[in-house]
This record gives C-alpha cells, sequence and structure tokens, in this order.
C-alpha cells in the first residue's frame, strides 16, 4: 500500500516537469542553456491489456548565440558647428544569452571633409533619448556596456568635437563599432565552455560585432544688418531741416547653409528725432506700435524691435520707420 | 521501516534521472522505447552541393536543426497490438516544415489529432486559422501489430525557435 502511494508520485513527478519544460513563451530564439528534454511514450495492448512505457529521456542544452547590431538613431546627418555635438546610436544584443560589448568610435572615416575628435562615449542611463551630462554615465576605457539581456537594447550617445576650422556645408562621418567581449569571428566560431552555464559560445551571423556610421554637417550661419536713410523735407528735397522726415531701412541679411533661432532686430530713435507713430514695416507690411499683437513694437522711448524668429540662410528681410527731425 | 526508506531513496533516484515510469514498466514490459538526438550539419561542397549529415549535438543554437528518433523493439515472445507513440515536443523547438505530411500531430497538447493540414488553431480574437509546423504540441505514430523479434524507428526533425 505504502509502494502504491511513492509510485504514484513518482509518476506525478515527470509529468509535472514536462508542463514546467513546455511553458516558457519563446520570443526570438531561445535563451542559451536552455535545456531540450524528449521522451516518447507508447501505448498497446498485449495478452495483460493496455500497457505503457516510456523512453529514456535526451537532453540537449542550447548554446550561446553572441549576435550584435549597432544603429544610429539619427534621423539624418546632425547639424553642427565647430564645437560639442552628439551623435546617437542602439547597441542590441541579438542573441540569445547575456553579453556586453566594448565600444570604439572611429572619427576618420574615408570621405570625411574633416574629422571631429572624440570626446567621449555615454550611455542613456536615465532612458530618456536624450544626452544629458552629468546624468548619463560616461563609459571609461576600454569602453565597455553593462552586460545586456537577450534582445536588450543599448542607446549610446557619442559626444565629439568640430573643429574650428570646420567650414559651412561640409560633412563628417562618425562610425561607432560594437564588439561581443566574449569574442569575434567568423560566424560558427565557437568560445568553448563560455556561454551560459558553462555551454558553449558560437558566434553568429553578425559575427559578433556590428558597426554603423552618424553623420554631421556643419551649418554656419551669419547674420548681416546694413542700415540705410533718406530724407524728405518739408520742401520736397532731401535736407535735413527740421521737420524733415527720415526713413531707416535696416536689412537683415541671413548667409549659410543652417539658419539662426530667436533673431530680433532693435534700434534706438536717434536724439534729436522724433518716431513717427505707426511708420514701422516689415517687408513692406505695416506693423503697431503695440507691443505683442504682431512681430513689431516702437515707441520714441524705447526705439523699435521687431522678432523675426527662426530665420534660415539666404533669407534676407526688410525693416523701416520713420523719424522727424526736432 | 529502514528497508522502506532505502527503497524510497532508490526509487527517488530513478525518479532524477527522469526515466521512472519507464524503468518500472520495462522490468515486466517486452517492449523497450530507446530516444536519441542528432543535431543537422550542413556542409557546402567545393561545387555549391550541400550535403547533411547527422551528428551528435556538441553545439547548438537557435535556428539549428535536430532529429529526435525513438528506436522500438518488441523483445517479447507475443505480438503486441495498438501500438501507439506519443512524443511531446519540447517547448524550446518546432517541428520543421519538412516533416512528413502524413505525420499525425496535435496543436492542443495532444486533445485532436491529425495530420497539419486537418487542424485549426482559435487565436485570441476567436477566429480560426489553419495550423502551422510551429503550433504543433505533440507528435504520435501508430502501428496496428508489432510481431515478436521485430524493431524500427521513429523519426521527428525539429527547429531549435
Amino acid at each position: 500500500m505504502d509502494t502504491q502511494i511513492i509510485t504514484k508520485s513518482l509518476f506525478a513527478t515527470p509529468v509535472v516537469a514536462l508542463f514546467t519544460l513546455s511553458a516558457p513563451a519563446l520570443a526570438d530564439g531561445v535563451d542559451a542553456g536552455t535545456l531540450i528534454e524528449n521522451t516518447a511514450t507508447a501505448t498497446y495492448e498485449d495478452g495483460d491489456g493496455p500497457q505503457t512505457v516510456d523512453s529514456n529521456t535526451v537532453v540537449v542544452r542550447v548554446d550561446e548565440l553572441i549576435d550584435v547590431t549597432v544603429t544610429s538613431l539619427d534621423s539624418g546627418p546632425i547639424g553642427t558647428s565647430p564645437g560639442e555635438a552628439v551623435l546617437t546610436f542602439e547597441v542590441t544584443n541579438q542573441g540569445n544569452g547575456p553579453e556586453a560589448y566594448e565600444l570604439t568610435a572611429n572619427p576618420t572615416v574615408a570621405g570625411n571633409d574633416f574629422d571631429t575628435t572624440i570626446t567621449n562615449i555615454a550611455v542613456d542611463t536615465n532612458g530618456n533619448g536624450t544626452y544629458d551630462p552629468g546624468v548619463d554615465e560616461i563609459l571609461t576605457a576600454p569602453e565597455t556596456t553593462q552586460v545586456l539581456a537577450a534582445d536588450e537594447t543599448l542607446t549610446v550617445f557619442v559626444i565629439v568635437e568640430v573643429p574650428v576650422d570646420a567650414a559651412d556645408t561640409e560633412a563628417s562621418d562618425v562610425e561607432l563599432t560594437a564588439e561581443a567581449v566574449t569574442g569575434t569571428g567568423a560566424p560558427g566560431t565557437v568560445f568553448a565552455g563560455q556561454g551560459v552555464d558553462g555551454g558553449d559560445a558560437i558566434v553568429g551571423t553578425t559575427g559578433a560585432d556590428d558597426s554603423a556610421v552618424g553623420t554631421l554637417i556643419v551649418g554656419i550661419t551669419s547674420v548681416d544688418l546694413t542700415k540705410s536713410v533718406s530724407v524728405v523735407d518739408p520742401f520736397g528735397g532731401t535736407s535735413t531741416v527740421p521737420g524733415s522726415i527720415a526713413t531707416f531701412t535696416i536689412a537683415a541679411d541671413v548667409e549659410g547653409s543652417g539658419s539662426v533661432d530667436d533673431l530680433v532686430v532693435t534700434d534706438a530713435i536717434p536724439d534729436g528725432t522724433t518716431y513717427v507713430a505707426s511708420s514701422l514695416e516689415l517687408d513692406g507690411n505695416p506693423l503697431t506700435d503695440a507691443s505683442g499683437d504682431d512681430a513689431g513694437e516702437a515707441s520714441d522711448a524705447a526705439g523699435i524691435s521687431v522678432d523675426l524668429g527662426t530665420v534660415s540662410g539666404g533669407t534676407t528681410h526688410s525693416i523701416t520707420f520713420d523719424v522727424t527731425i526736432d | 521501516m529502514n528497508m522502506f526508506k532505502k527503497m524510497a531513496a532508490t526509487l527517488l533516484i530513478v525518479c532524477c534521472a527522469a526515466m521512472p515510469a519507464g524503468a518500472l514498466a520495462q522490468d515486466r514490459s517486452p517492449i523497450t522505447l530507446s530516444g536519441d538526438v542528432m543535431a543537422v550539419e550542413t556542409a557546402v561542397d567545393a561545387d555549391g552541393n550541400e550535403t547533411t549529415q547527422l551528428v551528435a549535438p556538441d553545439v547548438i543554437v537557435p535556428g539549428d536543426r535536430l532529429v529526435f528518433g525513438t528506436d522500438y523493439a518488441n523483445n517479447g515472445a507475443e505480438p503486441v497490438e495498438n501500438f501507439v507513440v506519443t512524443n511531446p515536443l519540447p517547448g524550446a523547438v518546432r517541428l520543421a516544415p519538412d516533416a512528413a505530411a502524413d505525420l499525425v500531430v496535435s496543436v492542443d497538447g495532444g486533445t485532436v489529432w491529425g495530420t497539419l493540414a486537418e487542424l485549426s488553431v482559435t487565436q485570441e480574437d476567436g477566429t480560426s486559422r489553419g495550423a502551422t509546423h510551429s503550433d504543433v504540441t505533440h507528435v504520435r505514430w501508430t502501428l496496428a501489430t508489432i510481431a515478436p523479434g521485430d524493431s524500427g524507428r521513429l523519426e521527428y526533425p525539429a527547429i531549435i525557435r
């Protein structure tokens, strides 16, 4: 009787084990270290009635596949000017086991108009996709990521210095390479015993290394202001006498391949003159003197101010206003 | 008492080797089942011809092909009838697309059986679709009778998920 109970519980044990093995939800490749266990069961009838017999269980362990991809997360060339620039990349563990990757940034890519200097490689510690100095961890040499789980991604920033002699419209590529710490090589290369749980690690189709290129393009933009004046006197001439009206024209010429933001042109009303109310114009269109209702504002005391906002290179704006000579 | 304990311990050890039912039943069973697994190695020769061979599964990774085999034999003096071998697929593999089309399979854990073409799967939204190789949970072979001394081999190919 006791024996029967034991037998029952023994039958129960392998059944539970089989369910456990078939339970895991498997995404992109079985995890390294997974045990594949196969058992066949036969039922048949002989002279004594129905019978059941199990085969032995064969077990194989899934080895670790080492694969990695690197992609640029920048949607296109990053506009920059001499000074610091940041390129964004993503490193993905395409293997089926945990792996860390050593990162190398190469600023001297063939075809570059100029070469940058690599300042740092940083990881997106707070996961917001934007480089935050002082928050995002800067890797120290040899720049190595933390261990990434299978299918885990990591956002990496390459911070570079654009040289002062980089000219407008010149471009430069920066290449980021990630190499598996376990090792790299031709697909199929085996690192015996270096996989999960002492299994083997095998190099996958990526060769366990990958690289991607991010591009910088220099946009140097300058603003040139030219001021001119024309005078009409009360007698139809051009003499500067009391009562003459002077019309000032300010030409704002934005040059270069980039754009300027928050461009505000201001000018004071000269001593000995009085602003002519409602004379402010932008590109021939009148602006009110009041502040806040349009791009311009003007008064005798404060002078004129016109907010041009963001202006692309190659654009010229003309601002005019009138004063009366006192 | 002591003897009982000893016996229990022995049985537990057998259990850990994952073959308790077989060990218990085979003592009086004329049928033996012997499982094995081989990896399929594909090589390309100088002329570009692909050749495959079965090798011991030394290094295996997702995407690799395995062949699970079961050798059976009737060592008894009497024939056995209605011989049915059922093999649950390990969760980490899927049935290979080149498995025999007339192989009887189940896609629901062994409740409904048929060839893959006859089976369907109910999706989350309640609609039904035809079953695919990766849905297969079990494979099954049925032999009407095995004469004394007869033996054979049953195989199914699988790909590591």
